[in-house]
């Protein structure tokens, strides 16, 4: 009976603002701007609802990880949303079927929309400018080519890539990748305190596979690590790694929710 | 055990006993036993029956000719194949702690996701699947672990991802687009490539084995750097170079006209000629 009437009450607490309006207004929460009502509405959705629960855990993971590194890092702060984004557009181009509603919101996605929505006026036009960049990247996605490996060396810069780097208003290929390594470690952290908790819950054969996998892939990245220590240059290492951690970061995420 | 008691009895009880086998005759002539069997059946059957009601699940969907499966599963083996018929039929064998399961069809497409059917449980058993669904589908299937397999489909994306181990075999495809990933495990993918079609097979160890047609046309990019074990087979030509140390091989085959991606962190890749 008191589960019943709990039930009713979170329906009803709930139904004062939905989903769709909470995860419109978590980014603004999470900036302290939102009027008092407004934020409490938002506090007691959060408290009852799991899932917009989960994106604001999401969001805030992100935006910690961004004030961690220093203003400069910082642009353009969506660079690999910003990718996510485009090769999300490209394989929804790919699968000519309906998308999940989970696919549209997806984690990335949702990182884009308040990033973007955050970023001042003066960084969208160098978040513009990245993603020119990141085309580059995507074209390769799209069209493997014998310079899949090579298209982010100082040889393959375009002349207006050269200048901007030269301004300090883009990265070095070999900046680039630090970053986006910095933050899938980022990323994979905040998924692997996840898991943490949820471990406990599986069974050991899950436990034992999921273990081995792990495993299996850390090796990988520590093989690349080490290439890339002795030789920075190596750019197939470096799009190895770049892979190994994004499969680690997947591994993860598949099993936060388990 | 309890199979023998079940399948003797319905010999007896189909068995004219004036043709009966001298055995059974001999069994006859201890009605005792017989009937003591017999209640022991009719007891236990109703029971039987139950258990394995609960733990087979099946279900059919009117579905039109490219409709789209997408399923998620937690761990078990998943097989799906095209037929002509115009309807998607799921069978799913439950082992115990049986999962939940319900499956929604949603605008021309079937779900299914046992991992938020199941959210919070603490043991779950394996799902095993065997699903029939029109040729030209959309299949996208993903499990956390165990095989997947998929045969005779045409449609526009087989989409195949296994979180940690298990085997892929994708037989029999000739569709638009193809994207099969797995942890440890082989994949085996037998079939046409369309042109401009996207194919992208990843693995953290296991075999990466191709199996097409040597007039097929592509882009290719394979990489297996901790191997270096890529053998193009009849595919190897001129236009394909080796870079960083064998570690990669990059070309085209034909005039290129599909995308393939290839990546095997530590295991191999093999082309054969179909
Ligand atoms: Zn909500």
């Amino acid at each position: 009976m008191r589960v019943l009437m709990q039930n009713t009450l979170k329906r009803e607490l709930r139904t004062k603002m939905n989903c769709g309006e909470c995860q419109k207004k978590i980014s603004v929460f999470l900036d302290n701007e939102l009027d008092e009502i407004t934020s409490a509405t938002v506090r007691s959705h959060l408290a009852l609802c799991a899932e917009c629960a989960k994106v604001c855990e999401d969001f805030a993971a992100i935006l910690e990880s961004c004030r961690l590194e220093k203003p400069s890092e910082i642009l353009p702060p969506n660079s690999q949303a910003l990718w996510c984004r485009i090769s999300n557009t490209i394989e929804s181009e790919i699968n000519p079927g309906p998308k999940s509603a989970e696919v549209q919101k997806s984690w990335f996605g949702r990182v884009w929309q308040v990033s973007f929505s955050q970023a001042g006026s003066a960084v969208l036009g160098i978040a513009l400018i990245s993603s020119l960049l990141t085309v580059v990247g995507i074209r390769n996605y799209i069209e493997p080519t014998a310079e899949d490996f090579t298209s982010r060396t100082d040889a393959s810069q375009t002349t207006i890539e050269k200048v901007l780097s030269k301004v300090g208003l883009a990265d070095t290929p070999q900046e680039a990748r630090m970053r986006r390594f910095q933050e899938q470690r980022a990323a994979i952290e905040y998924w692997n305190n996840r898991v943490q908790q949820r471990r406990v819950q599986w069974d050991n054969k899950m436990r034992d596979a999921f273990d081995r996998n792990l495993n299996e892939i850390d090796q990988a990245v520590g093989e690349y690590t080490t290439i890339l220590q002795q030789d920075p240059q190596d750019d197939l290492s470096g799009e190895m790694l770049d892979s190994a951690l994004n499969e680690k970061m997947n591994l993860l995420r598949a099993f936060s929710d388990l | 055990m309890i199979r023998n008691l079940k399948y003797e009895p319905r010999v007896l009880m189909h068995t004219k006993p004036g043709k009966a086998h001298p055995l059974i005759q001999l069994v006859l002539t201890r009605k005792t036993t017989i009937l003591l069997w017999l209640s022991v059946v009719f007891f236990f059957a109703p029971i039987l029956n139950e258990v394995s009601a609960q733990r087979r699940f099946s279900r059919n969907y009117p579905a039109t000719r490219n409709v789209r499966l997408q399923l998620l599963n937690r761990s078990g083996t998943v097989e799906v194949e095209g037929w002509d018929r115009p309807e998607i039929s799921i069978s799913a064998y439950l082992e115990n702690p049986a999962a939940n399961i319900a499956p929604q069809s949603l605008s021309g497409t079937i779900y299914i996701d046992l991992v938020k059917d199941n959210q919070g449980r603490n043991g779950v058993g394996n799902v095993n699947f065997v699903i029939k669904v029109p040729r030209l589908s959309i299949v996208d299937i993903e499990t956390r672990m165990g095989n997947l397999s998929v045969t005779n489909i045409n449609g526009g994306l087989v989409r195949a991802m296994i979180s940690t181990e298990g085997d892929i075999t994708l037989t029999n495809i000739g569709a638009g687009a193809v994207d099969a990933q797995n942890g440890i495990g082989d994949i085996f993918f037998d079939g046409e490539m369309r042109s401009g079609g996207h194919y992208r097979f990843t693995s953290i160890r296991g075999n990466i084995n191709l199996r097409i047609p040597f007039n097929s046309s592509f882009r290719l990019v394979a990489t297996a750097p901790s191997t270096r074990n890529i053998s193009l087979g009849s595919f190897g030509n001129s236009n394909m170079n080796l870079l960083g140390n064998g570690r990669s091989v990059v070309g085209r085959f034909g005039n290129g006209s599909s995308t393939l991606t290839i990546t095997n962190h530590r295991g191999s890749i093999s082309f054969i000629r179909r």
